[in-house]
């Protein structure tokens, strides 16, 4: 009697279980992808569509604002022009995250492992954050030049904060009861932060290099508004002062796509590692 | 002759800025392979108990031996299999996964995996074949349990720990997880220590069964269930059983306050 009840309770289990995994099937999974491509590239076209009809309708002169067909053709037209300065924001962007992720994740451990490093720690970065990074941008100018090495030093300070702040809460946030199972194995500190903490706290490392990826990008171009000769932020402010409106559209478009690529790019990463996390589905 | 012998046991907490006494003078003695439960109201100190047992905690005064050895010198050894109340499985981790745990944090390479209980046949004890490469967000909350029942099996380890491992679950499964984890435990002659609120769950997996009462902490009971082994279901609702039943329900009442 009780092989058949607990038979039948796991046969009725499985058949939830089947029953989820059945509902994913390629019709929904497709539909999925039309819509979460399809529907945002619907309101563009009719966002760009309605912005060309305002500027052609209301006569509007192209140094006030011109038409996205203008700025289309700008970008197609001065492509050769454009990707140096694409290259050398992307470049900074990119080693600045890497520099304040890495930097944030270690004093993320440090100060997930220890109260006293946290109290000590956390009022340094809390009043690095809070200081407008644009008043600080112009000091590593007179401090660094105009080289690459100040918008990176801007970006890695921009995207340090919220990465310290989730991976402290991250580390932080392991299971009560999963930590009990680790000690009564003898599992040493170590072991219990590279088994369990830090698998745990991926679902927050993620969120917040998706939040450091973009601000990276703004930061670079903050660094590049305050003095330097290359960059987008570079042309922006030349294109501006010249009042080269299609130019500087331009400039503004890449840093947009920019920015879309680069969270999509942490997005996919996130999904082949958190696969069974709700968010990374 | 007795395997796990506490002598004296204290242990005390802050609780509101005042010393309480959540464990007194406690003084057991358990059998190598018996099945023991411990019933009491809640902060009657059972789950501290068992800790302090099983080495997680510490105790302020008295002895435990187990074997001749300290609770610690034990759980260096990985002596202790533990089912904590929440099913202890990571989530990124896949049920078989999930299982090989106690054998990946082992670097004083205590366990020898080729010695141990097959993973995949203990699930298919408990009914979990099917569910091997499932992730536990895909399982239900008996299922979990279960896993970490078979886990704690799987290690070899001569001591398990069960604190309240079916006391989230609802009736039906719970009954069905109570006869699963009788069988394997006949087969494998483990020393199971259970701590549980349930008197059905404890006449009929036991061998010993311990009341504790609260404030403070202390063992007001030990009742020995002597039904016959191996038991079955025909076992509940006999009048012995009910017997036993009625005998601890007794001695709850008076101590419950």
């Amino acid at each position: 009697m009780s092989q058949s009840i607990s038979s039948r309770i796991a046969a009725s289990e499985g058949k939830t279980a089947e029953k989820t995994s059945d509902s994913v099937s390629w019709m929904t999974r497709v539909k999925q992808a039309l819509s979460s491509i399809m529907l945002p590239l619907i309101t563009f076209v009719i966002l760009f569509t309605g912005w060309e009809l305002a500027v052609r309708l209301m006569d509007v002169q192209t140094v006030i604002l011109p038409p996205p067909s203008a700025i289309f053709a700008e970008l197609f037209t001065s492509i050769s022009f454009y990707m140096p300065h694409v290259g050398v924001t992307f470049y900074e962007a990119m080693v600045g995250f890497v520099i304040g992720t890495v930097l944030a994740l270690i004093g993320g451990v440090v100060m997930s492992q220890s109260r006293l490093l946290e109290r000590m720690l956390l009022p340094v970065a809390v009043l690095a954050h809070v200081t407008p990074i644009v008043v600080i941008a112009p000091l590593f100018m007179i401090w660094f030049g105009f080289g690459t090495f100040p918008k990176i030093l801007v970006a890695a300070i921009i995207s340090f904060f919220p990465m310290l702040i989730n991976s402290t809460t991250g580390f932080r946030s392991v299971d009560e009861s999963n930590h009990e199972y680790m000690r009564s194995l003898h599992a040493s500190r170590w072991e219990i932060f590279f088994k369990l903490s830090l698998p745990g706290a991926l679902p927050f490392l993620f969120s917040a290099a998706r939040t450091c990826i973009s601000m990276s990008v703004i930061g670079a171009v903050v660094g590049e508004m305050s003095g330097a000769s290359k960059g987008l932020g570079n042309v922006v402010m030349v294109s501006a002062n010249y009042l080269q409106m299609e130019r500087m559209f331009g400039a503004i478009f890449l840093l947009a796509l920019m920015g879309i690529l680069l969270t999509n790019a942490v997005r996919i990463v996130e999904r082949r590692f958190l696969a069974w996390h709700s968010s990374g589905q | 002759m007795s395997y796990i012998t506490i002598e004296g046991v204290h242990k005390r907490f802050v609780r509101r800025g005042q010393w309480t006494e959540a464990l007194s003078n406690i003084q057991l003695d358990i059998e190598q392979g018996s099945f023991v439960s411990f019933i009491g109201p809640s902060g009657c100190g059972k789950s501290t108990l068992l800790r302090i047992i099983g080495g997680l905690m510490d105790a302020e005064e008295g002895e435990i031996a187990i074997g001749g050895q300290s609770p610690q010198e034990l759980l260096k050894a990985k002596q202790f299999g533990f089912v904590p109340q929440q099913p202890a499985l990571f989530p990124w981790r896949t049920v078989l996964q999930n299982m090989n745990i106690p054998f990946e944090v082992n670097r004083q390479k205590v366990f020898n995996p080729v010695e141990q209980g097959d993973p995949i046949k203990l699930l298919q004890a408990v009914g979990l074949g099917d569910f091997v490469h499932a992730y536990p967000r895909e399982l239900s909350g008996g299922m979990k349990q279960r896993v970490g029942i078979a886990r704690a099996f799987a290690t070899g380890a001569p001591i398990l720990l069960m604190d309240e491992p079916f006391s989230a679950l609802d009736e039906i499964t719970k009954e069905v997880l109570m006869h699963q984890l009788k069988t394997i435990w006949e087969e494998h002659k483990k020393t199971v220590l259970f701590v549980t609120h349930n008197i059905q769950e404890a006449v009929y997996l036991s061998d010993k069964v311990v009341v504790m009462s609260a404030r403070p902490g202390r063992v007001s009971r030990v009742i020995d269930i002597k039904l016959a082994r191996p038991r079955d279901e025909s076992v509940i609702g006999s009048q012995a059983f009910n017997d036993y039943m009625a005998e601890l329900r007794e001695s709850l009442r008076e101590r419950w306050g």
